[in-house]
C-alpha cells in the first residue's frame, strides 16, 4: 500500500497580500491585485501593468540569523524562502524536530533575470555607446573584478530549492523543475510520488517567480501575447471571457507542506486536503484531447468520476488561443456548459504567477474549503462561444463536493492535473 | 514485483565526438577533449580554456529540419541531435508505439543570454553617479534591439517542448535543473515514472553549454575553474594533487528508457537495465559540499539499496570528479565510508578528465559511458594522473584503460548547490 499523502500548511505571496488572511481579505472584496508597475518606469513598454506586490520585504519573514543570506538571494529566491516559512508555520512544524534525512524540497522556478544595477559598472567600462559592441578583451581583463562574485549564484533556478534545504536542513530529495506556467503543479506531482515512494515524510513544494523587473518584462513584450489594456489593468485578466486580448504577468510564490497521512496524525496536524491523482502528458497539437486524457487519468487515480468534482481550478491563461484549448479539453471531459462543475480561474485577480502560479492558484482552492466559499472568476462578463465551460461569475459558490480538480498549462502544449480532496474533521 | 526499466537507445553530442561510439572510443584512448575557447574572446578571462563541441552541423542529423531551429540556442541543438540518435538506434523514431505513453525527461540548461545585446544595452543606461539604471530608456532600447525569437528561446524549458513536439512524444513532460546533477536526476526520475506506470518510454538526458560570456564569466568570479591556460589538455586532472579547479565542457546525451516487458515486445536491442537511484541534499553551503560528504553518502547508500546490491557487487564507480580540491577529497571520503575496504579495490574514474565538466549535461553523457563498461569490458581511465594526492588514495584507473568485465556499476553527480544523485546501472540478465 502507498502511503496517503496530505496537505498541512500554506504559504502564499501574491499581488493580494502576503498572509492567505489577507489574500482572503482581499478576495472577498472583490479586489484586483492587477495594476500599474510600480517597480520601475514602464512607460516605455506595451503593457505597463501587472500583478504586482508592493509591501514585500524578506527581513520580515526571516529569523535575524538568516538575514545575512538574503543579500545573495534574487527575488524569486527571496519570495520562495519567506513563503516556505509562512507555510511551515501554518503547519505547525518546527524543522528543527523532523529527521532532516526525511524532509525534502522539490520546487517549480523559471528562468531568473539578472538585476541590471550588478552588470552596470562592468557594462560601462566595457562598451562604447554602440547597441551590440562590447569590448571582451576589457570585459575579461576588467570587468569581471567589477561585479560582485557570487554573482550567478544569485540568478540559478535551483537556488529556490537549495536556499530552502540549507535554512531548514533539507537533507532528502531536492529538485527544481522548470517547466513554465506548469512547473510548480509538476513539482507538486514529483513531490507527492516521492512521499509515495517512502522517500521522505514531509516534502515542501510550489515554487517562486517574479518578471516584474525591466529585462523580464521586455522580453515577454517581444515573445508572449500579453494584454495591452493599459487603460483598465485591473480589468486586463478575463479567462474564457470573449473580450480577453492576453496574459497579464505577475509574480509571487506559494509554498505546500506536504506530508504523509501518518505523519500528519501523529502529530496531530490540520489537514487542507489530500492529494489523489496526478497526471501530465504534452498536447502536442493543443486540441485538448490529451488535455482530457490528462483530466481523466488524474481522475481515475482517485477513483472518481467527473460528477464528484466540486469545482475546477483552471489555468484560465486569458490568452484568446489558449483558453479555447483548455476549454475543449475540459468540455470532452465534462460535456458542454455543465453548471454543476463551476469553473474557477484564479489569474483573474493576480496575472500570471508563473512558476509558482498553479500552486498558488490551487491554495485558493484549499482555503475555500476552509471558508465554505469559493470566490467567483472576476471580469468574466461575455461567454464566448468557442470557450463553452461555466465560469463561476459575480456569485459566490459553497463547496459542497469533496472533490477539486487543477489544471495547469504550458503555452507549448504541457498539461498538468492534480485531484485534491477534501478533508473533513470526521476523516 | 515492481516494473524493470532498460536502455534500449542512446545518442551523445560530445567535445570528444558526435556518437556514442566516438565518445566511448576516445575516453578508452585516453584523450583530451579540451582546448583554447573558439566560441568567444577569452584572451584576457582568467580562465581562456574549454572542452568545446566541434564542427557540429545540426542539418548533418535533422537534413532541412534543421531551417525550422533557426532561433534555438547551443542546448537545443544539441538536444535535438542526440535525441534524434536515441530514438533511431531505440527503433522509435518513426515506429508505432502509442505515442502518449512515450515521455520526456530532460534536465537541461537555461539558455544563453545575448551577451553582446544585453551589456552593450545595460552600458549606455547605467548612470555611475547615482549608480543606477535608467529604466525608461533601457525598456525601450530593448524592444529595438533584443532579438524575440532568442530571447524566447532562453526559457529554460523550450528544449524539452521542442523536442516532445519535433519526435512527437506526448507522454509526460518534464525539465529539471539541478546545476551539475540535472540529467542524472531526470533519468532517475525517468525511472520512477516509468516504474509507476505513468509511461512506458520516455526519452531521457540533457543538454547544456555555458561556453559562453557570461558562463565563463559566472564561473571564472566563483573561483571554481582551472587557470591552467598554457596546458589545457592537462588541466582537467581529477584526484591529481595537483587540480586547480574544472573545465567546462558542453554537449548532450540522451537514452530511451523503456519499460522491460514494453521492450521484450518489440523485440528491441537492450543495453542495459537502470537498478538504482539515489537522491538526497547536503543542506549546507550554496557554495561549498558538506566537508564530510554527507549528501554524497546518503545517495550512494541509497542507489545501492534501490538496487538491492552490496557495495561489493559495484565492479566500477564513475566518479562525480569535477577536479576540483575540494569535490575530489569529499567524493573519495564519501566512496570510502559507503564502500568501507573494499573502496580501495573497485576501480574508479572521471570522465570529466577528457570531456571537461558539461554541467547539466554532465551525469547522462556519463552514464552512458558506464553502459559501454557493461558492454565492451573496458574502463576509461582518469587522465592527467601524476602526482598522488595523500587524501585522495583510491585506485582511479589513472592514465591507461582497463579490461574488467563488471556486472553492476555506479554512477554519481553531485550538483553545486547541494543536490546529490546516483544510479546504478547494470548488465541486463532476464
Amino acid at each position: 500500500m502507498k502511503p496517503r499523502v496530505v496537505i498541512t500548511g500554506i504559504g502564499l505571496l501574491t499581488p493580494l497580500g502576503l498572509r492567505h488572511e489577507t489574500v482572503w481579505q482581499y478576495l472577498q472584496a472583490g479586489k484586483s491585485g492587477v495594476r500599474r508597475i510600480q517597480a520601475f518606469d514602464p512607460s516605455a513598454l506595451p503593457t505597463q501593468f501587472a500583478g504586482e506586490i508592493t509591501d514585500f520585504d524578506a527581513k520580515d519573514f526571516v529569523d535575524r540569523k538568516d538575514r545575512k543570506a538574503l543579500k545573495v538571494m534574487s527575488r524569486p529566491i527571496q519570495l520562495a524562502v519567506c513563503a516556505t516559512n509562512v507555510a511551515l508555520q501554518d503547519a505547525g512544524i518546527d524543522p528543527s524536530q523532523l529527521d532532516p534525512t526525511r524532509l525534502g524540497v522539490i520546487f517549480g522556478a523559471g528562468l531568473i533575470a539578472s538585476e541590471l544595477e550588478e552588470l552596470g559598472p562592468a557594462a560601462r567600462l566595457c562598451t562604447n555607446g554602440q547597441p551590440y559592441f562590447v569590448d571582451l578583451e576589457k570585459w575579461g581583463r576588467d570587468g569581471l573584478a567589477a561585479m560582485p562574485p557570487l554573482w550567478m549564484l544569485k540568478y540559478l533556478p535551483n537556488l529556490l530549492a537549495c536556499h530552502v534545504s540549507i535554512l531548514h536542513n533539507a537533507q532528502g530529495p531536492n529538485n527544481s523543475i522548470t517547466q513554465g506556467d506548469v512547473a510548480s503543479l509538476l513539482a507538486l506531482g514529483e513531490a507527492w510520488r516521492i512521499l509515495q515512494r517512502g522517500l521522505a515524510d514531509v516534502m515542501l513544494t510550489g515554487g517562486g517567480d517574479s518578471r516584474l523587473n525591466p529585462l523580464s518584462m521586455s522580453r515577454l513584450c517581444l515573445f508572449a501575447p500579453l494584454s495591452r489594456r493599459n487603460d483598465a489593468p485591473e480589468e486586463a485578466c478575463r479567462p474564457f471571457d470573449r473580450e480577453r486580448d492576453g496574459l497579464v504577468p505577475g509574480e509571487g510564490a506559494a509554498v505546500l507542506v506536504l506530508e504523509t497521512l501518518e505523519h500528519a496524525q501523529r502529530r496531530g496536524a490540520r489537514v487542507y486536503g489530500e492529494v489523489v491523482g496526478f497526471a501530465s502528458a504534452f498536447d502536442r497539437q493543443r486540441t485538448g484531447e490529451v488535455l482530457a486524457e490528462v483530466i481523466g487519468q488524474a481522475l481515475q487515480q482517485a477513483g472518481i468520476t467527473p460528477e464528484a468534482i466540486d469545482h475546477i481550478n483552471a489555468h484560465g491563461y486569458s490568452t484568446p488561443r489558449e483558453d479555447i484549448w483548455e476549454a475543449a479539453g475540459l468540455v470532452r471531459v465534462f460535456g458542454r456548459n455543465n453548471t454543476r462543475v463551476p469553473v474557477f480561474a484564479a489569474k483573474s485577480y493576480w496575472g500570471n504567477l508563473g512558476a509558482a502560479g498553479s500552486v498558488a492558484e490551487l491554495a485558493i482552492s484549499l482555503l475555500s474549503w476552509q471558508q465554505g466559499v469559493l470566490p467567483p472568476t472576476r471580469n468574466y462578463r461575455q461567454p464566448d462561444p468557442d470557450c463553452p465551460v461555466y465560469v463561476l461569475a459575480g456569485r459566490w459558490h459553497e463547496p459542497h463536493k469533496d472533490f477539486c480538480l487543477k489544471v495547469a498549462l504550458g503555452e507549448r502544449g504541457h498539461c498538468a492535473a492534480a485531484v485534491i480532496r477534501r478533508c473533513r474533521q470526521e476523516n | 514485483m515492481r516494473r524493470r526499466v532498460v536502455i534500449t537507445g542512446m545518442g551523445a553530442i560530445t567535445p570528444l565526438g558526435h556518437s556514442v561510439a566516438e565518445l566511448y572510443r576516445q575516453q578508452i584512448e585516453g584523450r583530451s577533449g579540451v582546448g583554447r575557447i573558439t566560441h568567444f574572446d577569452a584572451r584576457t578571462f582568467p580562465t581562456q580554456i574549454a572542452a568545446e563541441v566541434r564542427d557540429f552541423d545540426l542539418a548533418r542529423f535533422l537534413g532541412q529540419d534543421a531551417a525550422r531551429f533557426e532561433d534555438v540556442g547551443a542546448n537545443c541543438r544539441f538536444a535535438l541531435a542526440a535525441a534524434r540518435q536515441a530514438l533511431e538506434d531505440a527503433g522509435v523514431l518513426d515506429s508505432d508505439v502509442n505515442r502518449r505513453r512515450f515521455g520526456v525527461y530532460l534536465g537541461t540548461g537555461e539558455g544563453q543570454q545575448d551577451f553582446f545585446a544585453f551589456i552593450s544595452l545595460i552600458g549606455r543606461c547605467y548612470n555611475p553617479q547615482t549608480q543606477t539604471v535608467d529604466t525608461r530608456r533601457f525598456t525601450e532600447l530593448a524592444l529595438q534591439e533584443l532579438h524575440p525569437g532568442r530571447e524566447r528561446e532562453q526559457e529554460p524549458h523550450t528544449t524539452v517542448g521542442h523536442l516532445a513536439e519535433y519526435f512527437q512524444l506526448e507522454g509526460p513532460n518534464y525539465n529539471c535543473l539541478t546545476a551539475c546533477a540535472a540529467s542524472s536526476q531526470a533519468i532517475g526520475e525517468a525511472v520512477e515514472l516509468i516504474r509507476r506506470g505513468e509511461a512506458a518510454l520516455v526519452l531521457s538526458g540533457g543538454s547544456h553549454s555555458m561556453i559562453h560570456p557570461f558562463g565563463v564569466t559566472g564561473f571564472c568570479l566563483l573561483t571554481a575553474l582551472s587557470t591552467r591556460n598554457d596546458e589545457p589538455t592537462k588541466a582537467s586532472r581529477p584526484f591529481d594533487a595537483l587540480r586547480d579547479g574544472f573545465v567546462l565542457g558542453e554537449g548532450a546525451g540522451m537514452v530511451v528508457l523503456e519499460e522491460l516487458e514494453h521492450a521484450k515486445r518489440r523485440k528491441a536491442h537492450i543495453y542495459a537495465e537502470i537498478t538504482g537511484y539515489g537522491i538526497s541534499a547536503d543542506a549546507f553551503r550554496i557554495t561549498d559540499s558538506h566537508p564530510e560528504g554527507r549528501g554524497a553518502i546518503a545517495c550512494m547508500a541509497d542507489a545501492l539499496r534501490d538496487a538491492r546490491l552490496k557495495p561489493q557487487d559495484i565492479g566500477y564507480i564513475n566518479a562525480h570528479g569535477t577536479s576540483t580540491q575540494v569535490n575530489d577529497r569529499v567524493e573519495t571520503l564519501a566512496i570510502k565510508k559507503v564502500f568501507g575496504d573494499y573502496a580501495y579495490q573497485v576501480p574508479i574514474s572521471s570522465s570529466k578528465s577528457m570531456l571537461g565538466h558539461l554541467i547539466a549535461a554532465a551525469g547522462v553523457v556519463e552514464l552512458i559511458t558506464c553502459v559501454m563498461c557493461l558492454q565492451h569490458g573496458v574502463l576509461p581511465p582518469t587522465i592527467n594522473y601524476e602526482h598522488p594526492d595523500p587524501e585522495c588514495d583510491l585506485d582511479y584507473i589513472p592514465n591507461v584503460a582497463r579490461e574488467k568485465r563488471v556486472e553492476h556499476v555506479l554512477s554519481n553527480s553531485f550538483g553545486f548547490g547541494g543536490q546529490n544523485v546516483s544510479l546504478v546501472v547494470s548488465r541486463f540478465r532476464d
